[in-house]
């Protein structure tokens, strides 16, 4: 997907991650529900990550988004350390 | 549910253990292994059928609200599917592939006595 402009949802979504994961390296946010804020995916790359197993990754990020979370119908996580 | 908490509701700590002990594999997902009721939920199913895990035990959430609410505080997981391998929460489909991709859920399996099918897959492939 290239579009230009990111959704509102999008916007909010990698600031909250920002600033939960100030080591980030790379964030990335994308609306898979066309728009409707009902479901991200998300990708993360962070020094915090390393050593950790994956499911532990993920629950790093789901406790960051938690409220938002509420109001998602689903996402996925892709987290990973710099190489 | 309404405000049951603990007691032995099908959604309390207690009664989510016993079913993630009940068998090495255990999937809370929506609707059932013949009839996945969502993409993420099928493709949990379609992994483990290409490994030759046929037998397991599926919980369709969608027939529990009190499951459905009990798995999620029980893992500290927000979304369905989850997958347990020997009761500990693996993660869901994207964790699920992951595994699948690196090789993790063959040795994964392993571990609980189940050959993978695509280790014989890989073997009748040597021959050709």
């Amino acid at each position: 997907r290239s579009f230009a402009s990111q959704t509102d949802g999008e916007s909010r979504l990698v600031r909250v991650l920002q600033e939960k994961f100030p080591r980030a390296s790379a964030i990335k946010v994308v609306d898979i529900s066309g728009g409707c804020g009902a479901m991200y995916e998300i990708h993360i790359e962070s020094e915090e990550f390393r050593e950790k197993r994956t499911v532990q990754q993920h629950q790093m990020v789901n406790q960051a988004l938690s409220e938002e979370i509420k109001h998602m119908h689903g996402l996925r996580i892709f987290t990973s350390a710099p190489k | 549910g309404g405000g049951a908490e603990g007691g032995g509701g099908s959604g309390s700590r207690e009664a989510v253990e016993r079913l993630v002990r009940e068998h090495p594999v255990v999937v809370f997902m929506k609707g059932s292994p013949a009839q996945p009721l969502c993409g993420f939920s099928n493709a949990v199913v379609q992994i483990l059928r290409l490994h030759g895990v046929e037998d397991y035990r599926a919980h369709d959430v969608l027939q529990d609200p009190d499951l459905r609410q009990g798995i999620k505080d029980y893992s500290n997981w927000p979304t369905i599917p989850q997958v347990y391998l020997n009761g500990e929460f693996v993660g869901g489909c994207d964790i699920l592939l992951q595994m699948h991709q690196n090789g993790d859920l063959v040795e994964e399996l392993k571990k609980l006595g189940i050959r993978s099918a695509l280790l014989d897959a890989e073997k009748d492939q040597e021959k050709k």
